[in-house]
């Protein structure tokens, strides 16, 4: 899992059937200290994530089936919401 | 299997009820993988008691299920192994460039980690 930050929500008027009108979650994971990386990756949302949220994120196929369900079209599923973190050796 | 540093802690309160009670350790992987989509770190869970600054073994994918909890919980890391000593040869190690995932060169500082 990484660490990222919700940075907004998606919306698709087409998409594909493995979608499902799925909450789809603009996610750009961050450094352990907290910084925004450049990357942007797009999460199906399992736990009702907003913008503004710093989440962790699960990568797999696996995880998509225990999480949201097998016939999601998305590997990347938001399994936690961060509370705090503390890094103390960066 | 990686191995990295652990750097850190996160709490999260509103997770998936099958990761409910699991510890999450951010680590650091030392130099030879970067996760696919990260900022350089990977939030795994823990069960061998690992702590700040300690050297781990952390395992990706379906083997991390496994250890975390049963074959259906949804995490892709987990922390198996606090190590307890390396031994390598610096100069057999990849240079960056050698290959897919190697970005940064291979450096372990072990006096650091070898305070067991």
């Amino acid at each position: 899992m990484v660490m990222g930050r919700v940075v907004g929500r998606l919306w698709a008027s087409r998409q594909a059937a493995g979608l499902g009108g799925r909450k789809l979650l603009l996610v750009r994971p961050e450094t352990a200290s907290g910084k925004e990386t450049t990357r942007l990756i797009v999460a199906v949302d399992g736990l009702d994530a907003g913008p503004g949220d710093r989440v962790i994120v699960a990568h797999g196929s696996r995880v998509r089936d225990l999480t949201v369900g097998s016939e999601v079209a998305d590997k990347d599923v938001i399994v936690g919401i961060v509370d705090g973190h503390e890094v103390t050796a960066a | 299997m990686i191995l990295g540093r652990v750097i850190g802690e996160v709490w999260a309160t509103r997770r998936d009820p099958r990761l409910a009670g699991a510890k999450l350790l951010v680590v650091r992987p030392h130099g030879l993988y970067e996760p696919a989509i990260g900022g350089r770190h990977l939030v795994a869970t823990d069960d061998v008691h690992a702590g700040v600054g300690d050297e781990v073994i952390v395992c990706l994918g379906a083997p991390a299920r496994a250890s975390a909890g049963g074959n259906d919980t949804p995490v892709d890391a987990a922390i198996l192994g606090v190590v307890d000593r390396v031994d390598f040869d610096a100069g057999l190690m990849a240079t960056p460039g050698a290959g897919p995932g190697i970005k940064r060169p291979f450096s372990i500082d072990l006096t650091a980690g070898a305070r067991r």
